[in-house]
Formats: structure tokens, C-alpha cells, sequence
């Protein structure tokens, strides 16, 4: 049977560790202070100005010689050659965000050349008003509201190649409140491609409500493991004592 | 002893070659004939789509090679695409003929109402159905780590080691002689897959 994903999302400014939200650099854990034995697979991005910098790409490839888990690398991919800069510093997948999502041909030349399991499109969502259950889609790291919605956005990704979809939720991004269960219910029940959540987990049973509630493939957090002392295999314990399917 | 690993460009071995040294496995990536002096264990990674990695190997001359090392009892193991092109064809955009060495097609599987997502992504067990020198210390339901679309069909059931469930049963591990064929990805599976890469080095 198919396992559940607990997947480390983490996101580097010139090569250095950051936490989101409040941006406060962490030059101890940049390298070493995940349980590479337990998680399932990673996720790195990078929000420096100067995109493909030595330094990020030093990061992917650390990680790629010193997990054997999948890594998947995000942050300003434009065109191929971007992709090809990743790849060949060790990704397995690659994350499109506002550019492939504006100019869905992108997706197409990658997956031709690496095909569509290797892709993984990410989508900005925010509920339109607090009172209704519909959203939209922004670019830009959250300040462009794109005006269409994100299923339509997800659809047309997938025609084009994308493997799987990250669905990101604004509103809930760094609140540590839990998941959008709404939207990404919404979501991953149209969908029929492996979909991952991100934004909002804050403690364990977030998660767990996460695969309980919606038929999700994969559950990202971004800050969890390091505001907290505790480790991802305590995380796996819990939910293996919920019955969720998990790796062992 | 000499393991080569054969790389076509067509994807990311960056991985493959780090599970291999973190292994300290001797070996030398092989893209030309030339490359194969002194190889006596191929492994095969594949990365990409089936059509475009059989037309890779048909360019860069390679696949004769392969056949020929192969009829001579080499053992070669195939990784996720580099599995599926042992088999005789491909339905991945279009009809794509394999090497053919073992009978047997690909599928997509979402042609098949399954009502699961596809691509097939993630960590997944293998059923072992018998005893294998490439599952050597591994126990039964062990967790690998899968991305594909496609699946084998019309093979001939005595090849099969290990059966994978999503959905339907999906060939996870195959072994005919010196041929030893893996659908996930050993490099990307932990401990599990470490395993695999050394019991083929060391006992295949």
C-alpha cells in the first residue's frame, strides 16, 4: 500500500537557512539538523534576489550526496536551462510556481525532457473573502492576485505535464493554526495526480487531521521540526498510533 | 571487478553516484563503447521518458553492447526506465520497441480505471514472492520509493520477485539469470535501498 508523506520544506537565502515568516537566518541547522534517516523526501528553496547562485546550488547538492531521499528544488525556474542548472546539481524533481502558472509552455519542455514525475507545480491559494469557500490564485509570492481559480490553474499544469501539485495556502501559511482542510479537500479530490499540502501545521495532530480528513498524497511543513524540540520520528509514532499508513 | 554505470544524459545520476560512493563501490560511468573496458557488472538508471532514453541508447551505440553483454552473462540491473526498456515495448507516447530481452509490455496506468492517482509517487512495499540475491538482509513489505506512470504487462509470471500493490499488482522487481530489473529507485529509498545497490554489486 501506497505510504503517506511527511516531506521538510526549507528555504535558503544565499545558501543560509531561513525560517519563513520572520526571515531570521540560522547558520547552526543550515546542513545538519534534520533526521535525514526519517523524513520521506525535501523540498529546497530558494528566495535569494540573485537566483542560481553557487551558493544555493552548493546547497542542493550537499543535500543530493548526503540523503537518499527525493529531493525536490524550487525558486525562480523561467525556462529549461533553469531545470538543467537544478537538475545537474542533484534535484530529482523541480517546483514551477508563478512563471510556469503564467506561461504554461515551460512545463511542456521540461516534461519532454524529464518527464512528468519530475515536476512538480505549486499553486499560491487565497480564499477571496472569509465568508465563502472560494479562491484564487496569486503569483509573485502572494502579491499578485492572479484572478483565476485554482483548480482551473491545476488542470491546465497538469495538460501541459506537471506530476504533482503543491497546494499552498496563503491564508494559513506560518499561522501554526493547521492545514486549509477546505481547500485542499477541494483540491485534491478533483485532481488526479499525487497533490501535497503546505501552510499552517503547527503541531501533530494538524497533520494527522490533514490525512484523516482529505485523501491527500503528501504533508509538507516548513517550520514545524525546528520550533519545536521535538523529531519527526516522535511525529511518525504518533500517526503510526493513529493508523495512518506511513513509511516504516 | 569493475561496475559500470551507464548514463545516457537523459536525467539526474547525481544521486545513483552518490549512493554508489557513500557504498564505496569502485566503478566508472560508462557513455561510450570505449567506457566499457574492464566492466564486468552494469547497472542501467533511467530517468525520462522510454522513447527518448531507447533513442539515446540507439545513438550513442550502446544498445548492441548492451545486448551482446547481457547474452554473455553480464549482470545488469535496470532502474525505473532502465527496468521498463528490458521489456519487448511501451505505449508511452506512442509504440516505442525496448531492448527485448524479457517479453512483456508497458502501460499506463491510468488507462486502466483504477481510480488512483497517477503518476504512481511515493514509498511502497514490495511483496516478495520468492527468494532473490538482489533482496538478500531486505524483509518482506520492505518500503521503497516509486515514480512512474507505466506498469508491466503480459510478462511471463516466473521472472517476477517482488509484486507491488497500487490499484492492481505492479512488477516491482524482476530476475531472469544475470538480469535483475528494480521499478522504484534504490538510490532514493534509504537503508532499503542501499541495501539493494550492494547485494547486486557484491552477490548478483
Amino acid at each position: 500500500m501506497l505510504k503517506k508523506r511527511l516531506i521538510i520544506v526549507l528555504t535558503f537565502l544565499d545558501g543560509v537557512l531561513f525560517r519563513t515568516k520572520n526571515f531570521i537566518p540560522d547558520y547552526r541547522y543550515t546542513k545538519n539538523f534534520i533526521d535525514l534517516w526519517s523524513i520521506d523526501e525535501l523540498i529546497l528553496i530558494d528566495i535569494s534576489k540573485k537566483k542560481f547562485n553557487k551558493e544555493f546550488l552548493d546547497v542542493v547538492f550537499y543535500f543530493s550526496n548526503n540523503c537518499f531521499v527525493p529531493i525536490s528544488v524550487g525558486g525562480g525556474i523561467k525556462k529549461l536551462d533553469d531545470a538543467d542548472a537544478f537538475f545537474k546539481s542533484g534535484a530529482d524533481k523541480i517546483i514551477l510556481g508563478t512563471n510556469s502558472i503564467k506561461e504554461n509552455d515551460i512545463i511542456k519542455q521540461i516534461s519532454t525532457k524529464y518527464g512528468n514525475q519530475s515536476i512538480i507545480q505549486s499553486i499560491d491559494c487565497k480564499k477571496i473573502s472569509s465568508n465563502n469557500s472560494e479562491y484564487t490564485v496569486m503569483l509573485n509570492s502572494g502579491t499578485q492576485d492572479f484572478g483565476k481559480d485554482p483548480l482551473t490553474c491545476a488542470l491546465e499544469a497538469l495538460s501541459y505535464g506537471a506530476g504533482e501539485m503543491l497546494i499552498n495556502s496563503i491564508d494559513n501559511d506560518g499561522s501554526l493554526l493547521g492545514y486549509d482542510l477546505e481547500l485542499i479537500s477541494l483540491l485534491s479530490k478533483k485532481l488526479d495526480c499525487p497533490t501535497l499540502a503546505l501552510g499552517g501545521a503547527g503541531n501533530w495532530q494538524h497533520i494527522l487531521d490533514l490525512f484523516e480528513k482529505t485523501n491527500i498524497s503528501a504533508a509538507c511543513t516548513q517550520n514545524i521540526f525546528h520550533f519545536t524540540e521535538e523529531s519527526i520520528s516522535s511525529l511518525k509514532k504518533f500517526l503510526k498510533e493513529n493508523n495512518i499508513q506511513i513509511r516504516k | 571487478m569493475k561496475l559500470g554505470i551507464i548514463d545516457l544524459e537523459t536525467g539526474n545520476l547525481g544521486s545513483l553516484k552518490s549512493a554508489i560512493n557513500k557504498l564505496n563501490i569502485k566503478h566508472r560511468i560508462c557513455k561510450k563503447k570505449f567506457d566499457f573496458e574492464g566492466i564486468d557488472r552494469i547497472i542501467l538508471p533511467g530517468v525520462g521518458a522510454f522513447g527518448d532514453f531507447m533513442e539515446k541508447l540507439e545513438k550513442s551505440d550502446l544498445k548492441n553492447l548492451l545486448i551482446d553483454k547481457i547474452q554473455k552473462k553480464v549482470p545488469i540491473l535496470g532502474i525505473c526506465v532502465g527496468f521498463q526498456v528490458l521489456f519487448s515495448e511501451s505505449y508511452e507516447h506512442g509504440v516505442n520497441k525496448g531492448l527485448n530481452i524479457i517479453k512483456g509490455q508497458l502501460k499506463n496506468l491510468k488507462d486502466e480505471n483504477l481510480n488512483i492517482k497517477v503518476p504512481h509517487v511515493g514509498w511502497n512495499e514490495c511483496k516478495l514472492l520468492k527468494d532473490c540475491k538482489l533482496f538478500y538482509g531486505i524483509k518482506d513489505y520492505s518500503d521503497f520509493y516509486f515514480t512512474h506512470s507505466y506498469f508491466v504487462k503480459n510478462f511471463d509470471e516466473k521472472i517476477v520477485i517482488s509484486e507491488t500493490e497500487y490499484g492492481t499488482k505492479i512488477v516491482s522487481v524482476i530476475n531472469q539469470e544475470n538480469i535483475y530489473g528494480v521499478q522504484f529507485h534504490p538510490e532514493k529509498s534509504q537503508l532499503n535501498g542501499l541495501q539493494v545497490l550492494k547485494n547486486f554489486n557484491e552477490r548478483c
